[in-house]
Formats: C-alpha cells, structure tokens, sequence
C-alpha cells in the first residue's frame, strides 16, 4: 500500500512512512491503525495542545475507491477535553485526494512559529504561510485555499475555534462535512495549521482491481435499494427524530425532559417538505443523506443532520427548523461541534434556571431556553472565547466545575452525549460508558439494534430497548462491527450484507478473511484503543454515567426507566475479558488478540497480573 | 375475529379489528393512505398473494383479497415480503423494525410519512398479529 507522509512544522520538514504489512493485515486502517502507531506516542503527560503533540489524519485501504460510502478519513490524537484517546471521521473528497497524491495518511507533529499551511500537490510538500487565512471561517478559508490554488484540490480547515483552541473545535472538509467530535480542531490551531490542502491525480490500489470493481458495484446497487439507506436519502439522518421521540429515546430540556411535543416541527421529515431544496452526498456515496435547504434569505446551505437539530432544538427547547439551520451554519463556521457546543450551552442554561449561574457571570445576559438569538449569541463568544465564552469554550465538564456542579454536565470522560438516550435505548449506556473518546454515538450506534437492526451472520441479536446486562455482549459484538468501519474508514450508514463487505475487504487488502476474522480485527482494535486510554490514566472508575441519564424520565416513552450500569458493565466486563478491579484488558485477552508489547506493558510486573 | 393466515377471512377479521380497536383508531387518527401487500414465495408456500387495504383517519375503509395492483394503481404504500418474513411477523417471531431494517420487508412509498407515523405503522402489525390465530 501507500507510506505515510510525516510531517514537522517545527522544522518544516517531512519523510514517509511505511506501515508495516503486519500492521496493515492486523488493524486494516483508520483509527484502529492510528491507535497502533499512536499506542507509544501519547502519554499521561503530553498536553495535547502542545506542539508535541501528535496528529493523525488517516484514510483506510478502501478509502477514495468507488466502493460504498469510502470517502471518508479519520483524524486521532489526544483529546484536549478528556485528556484520553481522540478520534473523529470526516466525509467529503479529501481522503480520496489524498490517496491519489500517494499518500494513505498524514502524520503532524512540532508547531509552526506563524500561521501556516501545509501544501501537497502531487509528490511535492509546501509550507505555506497562512497569516491571511487566519480568522476566516471555515467555508470562507476553503473559497480562500481554491483561489489561491486553483480547482480540483480539496482542504481540511480549520475555524476561528480551532485557532482559539476552543476544546470541542471541529476540522472541516468542503462545505457540510466536519470531524466534530473530540476537540481535534484546537490541535490543529495550537500547532498554528489553519488547512491541509492536497491534489492527486494518481491511482488508488487495492490488491484485486478487477475483482474489487465488480464488488463494488454490486455492494452500491445493494445500498441503493436498502431501506435504511432509502430513508437516510429522503428524509436525512433526522428522519429518526420523530420515532426517538416516541421512544423516549430524544432527549429534550438538557436531558432533563423526556418528551418534545413540538418534534414535528423540527424533523427530517417536515424539513423534507418545507425547505430542502437539494441533497449532497460525500465521494462514492449512492446515499446522499446531507441536505441542502432554501431559507428566507434565499440562499442555497446546508441543512441541519440529526444531532445538531436535537442539539440546538429539544435540547434548547427551540422549535424552529430554521433557526436550527443557522446555529448548524454558526457552528460550522466558526468550526465547532454542534453536539459538544449544544451540550455545553444546555449545561449553562441549566445551571442558568437554577440560581448556579447568574447575571453576574454571564455579562448580564439571560439565558433562557428557547432563545435562540441568545444561543446565537454564546456561540459566537464562545468560538472567539470572549467573556462568559471562554468559559463554554472549555466544555461541560469545565464549565460545571467552576460553577461547583460537575456532576450536571452530561459528559462522559469531558467529552459531551449525543443525543440518542439510553432511558429509551438501553445499549447506549453501555456504548456512552465505555467508548474510547467519551460520551459517542458513532463507536457503535447501538440505538438502531434496541430498534431491532441486528445483523445475525455476526452473532448481533435483538434485545429489548429495555433489556439490561443480558445484551453487554450483544453490545461488546457491535462495538467490535463499527470498530472495523471505522479501520476502512467507512459511513456507518453503509449498510450492505456484511459478507459483501468481507469480500470488498478481501479484494481490496489481499485477505482471505471469514468473518470471524474480520470482527476479530475490530476487537483488537478497541481493545488497543482501552489500552491506549489505561496508559493515560483511565481505570474502570471512568466507565460512568452523568447523573442526568440514571434518573427516570417523568414522562414519555421511556418513562420511570432506568439503566443498570453497574450489572452491564459487569456483564460486559465479563463479555469483552477485562479486568473487573482496574477496567484493563486481561493479559490473555491482549495476548489472544496478538498484542503481546501491549500485554507486557499494561501488565509489566507481577504485582500488576490479575 | 383471529382466522389463518393467509385467508380472505383472516383479511376481513382485520378489517373488522383496525375498525374496533381503540388504542389502533387513536393512534392511526392522521393516518392516511392504503396499503398494497405482495407475498411473495417462499419455501413451501409457492405463490403470489396479493391484498389491498384502504386506511384513513384511524378506521379500515376496505380491504380486497387477491387485489390487483391494476385496479389499486397508486397505493400509498407498497410492501413486499416473502411469505416466510410475512408469516414471522404476524405470529411475532420476528420483529417488524427488524424486517424493515434488515430489508426482509421491503417498502415503496414516502418514506418521510412513514418515519414519521412509525408507531400507527407498529400497531398495525399489532392488529394484525392479533388476528391471526395460525399460520397455513
């Protein structure tokens, strides 16, 4: 396959790198390959924001092939809210670009002195400078980059948040696509790179052309006639809202409030017949989830997907799609994640109601919900960390603490809940507690299984929405599925038979997988991943819940319910082979998983071998 | 009311069912649009069966067995299924989201109106669970 291209700003000067073929067969791609080259790099003590530290951006070995949903790349480091592992996929073109440059990823380290970006046209590497760049928005930066440079090249960017290493900064890819979780951004903008741009103009290789096409063009006509893939086309990722609030599963009021009766308003569906106007989909999607809607303005934008809808609508008690759509637009300007920076103005709003905060700490402003002028308002402080913005532009967890009510922030690990409740979808209790980066809907979206999506050739099976202990392995199982997609790097959404992606896998990396092997290799990954996070400090005490989750809603679908975690995390504890006293995978777990450097380290002397 | 499925007398006992259900008449109230169901082959059961059934605010308005899809030329919704994925619903052995997620049902029509009515289209299948008291 293709070396990886490292890169110092502090020297401004580069080398490949080639992965080594075990590495490759082992972990595929993608986060999981990252976890490997990152497991010695990041340490208890690295500050994240500091210009040792790493960043990562990694395609995976089906990435920019015309194979289903494979535009996508990931980008890992060490996250700057949870101090923990820190990865976050991005859509768009980039990724194919930058395997057609003969690159299959990108290795920061060091810091630029002066605002820089980095330049790769073809073979060649450029240091360029970006003083001009700096302060402009992230759709702005990338109209600056392709004046500048010309068509056919794409860039990963940076906002304004990212250059105040605003801790939920997000990374950008085109005008809709963003690697917003986990604060990556403000790596990005501690280390003085506003952009990656790149063109490639060769061929991407996978080991069996031949084969691989005719793979793929079988897995894409599947994907098109896939239900699921059909909704996620018609009505977008919020086409879900409606039925999650029946559920109880929407989280409404800071995830205080278990209904939001005004959910229609605010759904895919009723955005499908009121302002969408187009749709737009990443490179070799047949999906096209994104949207494309009209305002009053008349002007042609992207549309809200389904987390920053419940970001900005239930969670703020805001009923109006419209307004949602331009605190989306805000949020992707400045660069910030919208889950992360509704989360955070939920806890404000909060404490706001309670008398923890007042006017006096918020430069007389009230916050109240439903006012999205004022949400408007702290998002701009935020992304420029301006009064009582510096404070939100350090996440909930901080934001709480300096108001003495930590355990109200709706956080796990520092890093902000998605919007899928596990009052109403029990497995994501287990998914939230336990995934590697903090509170993630995307390292397994399990709430689609408590709906009853399971995938029986993999052993993933039905359970309640309110089954308890008795689904921690179901749960282990689809982690280890997703953990795999997210090694490809591809869309969760990408929904074909998992024997057809076994075969592309196949084809493509020259394997000769069952799938046993294949789900075994998303094991291995998280499985790295939890020994990455043991190394920076993390114990079984950081498998938690917020406060807010483990109180029953008084209302709705998911009333008077809830989740166990202790007896599932037992259960699961059991199910993955990890150490119930300190959460590290046990030393036979790491060693059946071929990690024995791993094994050695977490469990270096006797005293520490259970 | 319960009858075997498939029979035209397991389809009028649920249109006698959606018509007297409560908990189906309130949540169906703003339902709108009929349904053209195709079961296709499966194992042993080597036919095409086709019904259609008319539903609006809450209440069935007809139904037809053996319904051609000529005389029913634009269905709200069209759902096909294979006689074994059709039967594992109606006798609850397998989950119906399921059926849907997995594709063993497979729908044509909006698919907005039905994310956004899944719950009447659940306690559909209730109903119709609830009416069938075996499987041919």
């Amino acid at each position: 396959m293709q070396p990886i291209l490292k890169i110092d700003l502090s020297s401004q000067g580069h080398e490949t790198l080639e992965v080594p073929d075990a590495w490759r067969r082992d972990f595929l791609g993608g986060a999981s390959l990252a976890g490997r080259f990152l497991y010695s790099v990041l340490s208890r003590d690295l500050d994240p924001l500091s210009e040792e530290a790493p960043l990562l951006f990694l395609t995976g070995p089906l990435s920019g092939t015309a194979g289903p949903t494979t535009g996508r790349l990931v980008v890992c480091g060490k996250g700057p809210a949870t101090g923990l592992w820190a990865e976050s996929n991005i859509g768009g073109y980039w990724a194919p670009e930058l395997r057609q440059a003969g690159y299959d990823g990108v290795w920061i380290t060091g810091g630029a002195e002066r605002p820089l970006y980095l330049w790769l046209n073809g073979g060649r590497v450029e240091f360029l400078p970006a003083e001009h760049l700096w302060g402009s928005d992230t759709y702005e930066a990338q109209d600056l980059l392709r004046q500048e440079l010309g068509s056919g090249m794409e860039s990963v960017v940076i906002g304004p948040a990212g250059e105040k290493r605003v801790v939920f900064a997000s990374i950008a890819s085109g005008q809709g696509r963003f690697a917003g979780r986990a604060g990556l951004g403000a790596v990005m903008g501690a280390k003085n790179l506003k952009a990656i741009a790149v063109r490639g103009e060769g061929t991407i290789p996978v080991h069996d052309p031949a084969a691989y096409a005719r793979l793929r063009s079988e897995a894409n006509r599947t994907l098109r006639q896939d239900n699921e893939a059909r909704v996620l086309g018609a009505v977008g990722t919020a086409g879900v809202a409606n039925y999650s609030e029946y559920l109880g599963a929407l989280p409404a009021k800071y995830f205080h409030q278990g209904v939001f009766s005004q959910i229609d308003q605010v759904s895919g569906s009723t955005m499908a017949e009121t302002i969408l106007v187009g749709r737009s989909a990443c490179h070799a999607c047949v999906i096209a989830c994104g949207r494309v809607v009209r305002l009053e303005d008349g002007q042609r934008r992207k549309g809200p997907e389904h987390e920053t809808i419940c970001s900005f609508g239930p969670n703020l008690l805001i009923d109006d799609l419209a307004e949602i759509t331009r605190l989306g637009e805000l949020c992707d300007r400045y660069g910030m994640d919208t889950i992360s920076a509704g989360g955070t103005i939920g806890l404000a709003l909060h404490l706001f109601e309670s008398g923890s905060i007042t006017t006096e700490d918020t430069g007389g402003r009230e916050l109240r919900w439903g006012d999205a002028s004022a949400v408007g308002e702290l998002l701009s402080l935020t992304a420029r960390r301006e009064g009582f913005g510096d404070l939100l532009a350090q996440g909930s967890r901080r934001l709480g603490r300096a108001f003495g009510a930590e355990e109200e922030a709706v956080q796990v690990n520092g890093l902000e809940v998605a919007y899928h409740d596990p009052r109403g979808v029990s497995g994501m209790a287990l998914v939230y507690a336990t995934s590697p980066r903090g509170a993630c809907h995307n390292q397994s979206d399990y709430f689609f299984v408590d709906w009853g999506h399971t995938e029986a050739s993999l052993g993933i099976e039905y359970f309640a929405r309110h089954a308890q202990a008795e689904k921690a392995a179901n749960v282990a199982r689809h982690q280890d599925w997703r953990t795999v997609y997210n090694s490809l790097v591809m869309c969760l959404f990408a929904n074909v038979p998992t024997e057809m992606q076994l075969r592309l896998i196949n084809a493509a990396c020259g394997l000769d997988w069952t799938l046993a092997d294949m789900l075994t290799s998303g094991e291995r990954g998280w499985n790295l991943k939890r020994a990455i996070n043991n190394r920076l400090g993390l114990t079984r005490a950081n498998d938690r819940l917020p406060k807010a989750l483990l109180a029953p809603f008084k209302e709705g679908g998911s009333a008077d319910f809830e989740p166990d975690l202790a007896g599932m995390l037992y259960g699961y504890y059991l199910a993955r082979g990890w150490d119930l006293d300190t959460g590290k995978p046990l030393l036979e777990t790491l060693l059946r998983l071929g990690l024995a450097d791993v094994a050695s380290d977490l469990w270096a002397s006797p005293e520490q071998t259970p | 009311m319960p009858a075997v499925f498939p029979s035209e007398a397991w389809l009028e006992g649920l249109r006698e069912k959606l018509n007297t259900d409560g908990r189906y008449n309130e949540i169906a109230k703003n339902w709108e649009g009929d349904l053209f169901f195709v079961v296709e082959p499966a194992g042993t059961f080597q036919e095409t069966l086709t019904f259609h059934i008319g539903l609006w605010h809450g209440r069935c308005t007809g139904v037809v067995w053996n319904a051609s899809a000529a005389d029913h030329p634009n269905p709200a919704f069209v759902l096909s299924g294979g006689y074994d994925n059709i039967t594992a619903i109606l006798s609850g052995r397998l989950n119906p989201m399921t059926a849907m997620l997995t594709n063993k049902l497979r729908v044509k029509g909006s698919l907005g109106y039905m994310m956004r009515n899944v719950p009447t289209v659940l306690d559909f299948v209730r109903c119709c669970q609830e009416v069938t008291a075996s499987i041919a």
